[in-house]
């Protein structure tokens, strides 16, 4: 299985003779194209039998004048090898529903029934996922948004139009509900859970998300990459880099444009950047929840100071606006003195996190609370492709950039760990680890930071562009002014544009704090999107929290909450 | 533990000084008549001068503000030497900070949410998404900006706004 260039060669014989197409649309994505009805044979080989995980699922309509006809792909993956699956398959309505076989793809195929219409047989749970039954009109066919044909700015009158049905609640003596949400007490993202007790014990919760809906995927539609780019930093504020950087990587790769070398290393450091950040925020949080205000403060003011230092870097306390297409911004520019800066801030920063960490280790209230809580198994795990720290602290190893290296994380060194704990400590291990390894990983890419000039490639391509505006506009400027572009010129040069091109779309992903996110854009002869469909790990990961309370106290709640620290906007897109 | 607490009493933490006549006041809108008169005669505020409960709610954000208005708890910014404070529940509060565009599936919560807020009762956005929806105002899943669903009396711009702002935003409002 290591090799991917045979990699079709040595599957099952049945198997590669239900693929009626095969190729490669980049190195490292194999794509099966499958008719309807060998879908759930091939999916569950590929799950099953050789222990492939799925990264992604969607839907997109490529009907013309004769009918409806919607494309599915599958993406699987693989720890062990850099290769995507990406099974292909055409529908007019209905597929195959395999959530009984794959859980992972439970959200994913009530998603597709919602946006698209497309209906999943034999689902087991066929409930409206993000397209409230209190709030957008059921009975009328054409509620599908992510259709082509459904005007963007098309909204239903607002009333309402029917009840969501929950899942049935536990009864017995002494049995009680609690209801938390959408809007709760801290400053926390909206989301509801409802928890089934027996007195302290939770039997069952069942969460209900999608109350940020806000329609991404559909606003997207017809613009240009940077106008994209921007709506990229807003799917989750916390992660606009991680989530800008998996998105170029998609239109990178679709243009076909190099990254300058330079480029790459300052990408990196802002990655990394991003996640310390986020990880020493999870770790104040977790400090707060367990009710030690002197650890979480001192977190807090550790983490106010990376924010100030994002912003004298780069003008953005969440580093917002530094990438674009082909390079970085000048605002992201790390040159000498930024660069001194870094190092010295960083050195600093690490020896006030090695305190905060000895801190908490010593102390037994923390460890009482953490140890033994919000076990999640390693067959919980895997059934629903959990990913990032997640699955790392239950046994499995998940981190795209060892799994899939992208930027320069080949040449960099350094671990992922794995721990076997399951519990909320595990996770919050696994956290240091990765604090730790970005400091290192941070301090590598300083010291061999290549000097050269940071947006050739990128200035060359932006001359060039049709995608000429945003942040780009004012340093061109200066140059020359070709930035603003006549109409006809526009479409012209987009013509010449896709004439180089080799591939209509491409996935772009990257290892966010949370785990991976994947993207799929799909951009149309004029460069502009046709489909973008964007996976933050929370998709997956938020499932996990159902399993992941049952059987502990209600006061523990909040801490497995934290322990896991989604993002809802993320999720709810 | 100690070696925490030995570098905080050697260092301490320079809380971020505020003067009203220093404040940016391009990324501070006032809506609210009322509020605007008290600044122009420079009167004193008669509603609950130095004591603000302060209720968030989400509706539709990208979690950006969320982190942002937690900052302004930490011990740098530390609202409360002004007499601002998060409270958990609308019936405490005096003012309904509200972040983000108005989701679809948000806008019953925070008609509710609003209702729960007694009389006198103020309304601050916080953020771009916040004043017409910015980049979301023509989806299908939002009902546009807070100010096209609420009467925003304040509204704080900046994508996202700096804990600075929204403090100063509070202040020049509320303070005295």
């Amino acid at each position: 299985m290591k090799n991917k260039l045979d990699f079709i060669q040595n599957l099952d014989k049945d198997i590669k003779e239900a693929v009626t197409e095969n190729f490669y649309n980049q190195d490292n994505e194999l794509v099966l194209k499958i008719n309807l009805k060998d879908l759930k044979k091939i999916c569950l080989y590929f799950f099953k039998d050789l222990k492939f995980y799925l990264l992604s699922a969607f839907a997109a309509d490529e009907s013309k004048n004769d009918g409806n006809k919607f494309k599915i792909r599958y993406i699987f993956s693989h720890s062990s090898i850099d290769l995507f699956i990406i099974i292909e398959t055409e529908t007019g309505g209905t597929f195959p529903s395999l959530s009984e076989e794959i859980p992972a793809l439970n959200w994913y195929e009530r998603e597709m029934k919602d946006l698209f219409g497309l209906i999943p047989e034999g689902h087991p749970d066929p409930r409206p996922l993000m397209l409230f039954p209190e709030n957008y009109p059921q009975d009328i066919q054409n509620m599908h948004p992510l259709r082509k044909d459904y005007p963007f700015n098309f909204r239903p009158e607002f009333k309402k139009y029917g009840e969501y049905n929950y899942n049935k609640d536990v009864k017995g003596d002494g049995v009680f509900n609690i209801l938390v949400g959408p809007v709760h007490a801290g400053i926390i993202e909206p989301g509801h859970f409802r928890f089934s007790m027996s007195g302290e014990p939770i039997l069952q919760l069942e969460i209900r998300h999608f109350w940020k809906h806000r329609g991404i995927e559909k606003i997207a539609e017809g613009k240009t990459i940077s106008e994209a780019l921007s709506l990229a930093e807003k799917i989750s504020g916390d992660h606009c880099v991680a989530h800008s950087l998996a998105f170029l990587a998609a239109a990178e790769k679709i243009l076909n444009i190099k990254i300058p070398e330079n480029a790459l290393y300052i990408r990196t450091i802002y990655a990394e950047l991003e996640r310390l950040l986020c990880n020493i925020n999870d770790f104040a949080w977790l400090f707060q929840d367990a009710g030690y205000s002197f650890g979480a403060q001192e977190t807090f003011v550790l983490k106010e100071d990376i924010m100030e230092l994002n912003k004298y870097l780069s003008g953005s306390r969440f580093n917002k606006g530094i990438l674009s297409l082909g390079g970085i911004n000048t605002c992201g520019n790390i040159d000498n003195l930024r660069k001194n800066v870094l190092k010295e801030k960083l050195s600093n920063f690490n020896k006030r996190y090695l305190n905060l960490k000895k801190m908490l280790l010593n102390s037994s209230t923390i460890g009482e609370r953490f140890e033994e809580t919000g076990y999640i198994n390693k067959e919980t795990i895997l059934d629903l492709c959990a990913l990032g720290f997640a699955a790392r602290a239950s046994g499995v190893p998940s981190d795209t950039r060892k799994e899939h290296p992208y930027l320069i994380y080949d040449k960099l060194r350094f671990n992922s760990k794995v721990l076997k704990n399951r519990d909320v400590f595990a996770r919050l291990l696994i956290r240091f680890y990765d604090i730790e390894e970005s400091f290192s990983i941070i301090t590598q890419c300083l010291n061999e930071l290549p000097a050269e000039d940071i947006n050739k490639s990128g200035r060359e391509y932006a001359d060039n562009n049709v995608n000429n505006t945003g942040n780009n506009i004012s340093k061109n400027k200066s140059k020359n002014d070709r930035c603003i572009i006549a109409k006809d010129d526009k479409i012209d040069a987009a013509q010449q544009l896709s004439t180089n091109r080799l591939r209509s779309w491409a996935l772009g992903y990257c290892e966010s704090q949370r785990g991976n996110i994947m993207h799929f854009v799909e951009l149309d002869e004029k460069s502009r999107i046709s489909r973008w469909k964007i996976r933050d790990p929370s998709f997956h990961n938020w499932q996990l929290i159902e399993f992941a309370v049952i059987g502990d106290i209600i006061a523990d709640f909040p801490i497995v909450n934290k322990s896991l620290n989604l993002s809802y906007a993320g999720n709810d897109l | 533990m100690f070696n925490i607490i030995k570098t905080r009493i050697k260092e301490g933490i320079k809380t971020k000084k505020i003067n009203i006549e220093d404040i940016k006041k391009d990324n501070i809108v006032i809506f609210n008549e009322e509020l605007k008169n008290k600044l122009l005669n420079k009167s004193k505020n008669k509603n609950f001068t130095n004591n603000i409960s302060v209720r968030v709610v989400d509706s539709g954000s990208c979690n950006a503000c969320l982190h942002e208005m937690s900052a302004l708890t930490n011990p740098y910014y530390d609202m409360e030497r002004f007499g601002f404070k998060f409270v958990a529940a609308p019936k405490h509060a005096d003012v309904l900070m509200v972040a983000g565009c108005v989701a679809r599936n948000m806008y019953s919560a925070l008609l509710k949410t609003y209702e729960n807020v007694p009389y006198p009762k103020f309304v601050v956005a916080i953020g771009d998404c916040a004043m017409n929806g910015g980049v979301f105002k023509d989806s299908y899943a939002t009902l546009g900006g807070i100010q096209d669903k609420l009467t925003v009396d304040i509204l704080i711009k900046g994508c996202p706004p700096e804990p600075i702002d929204i403090l100063a935003g509070l202040l020049l409002a509320f303070g005295k």
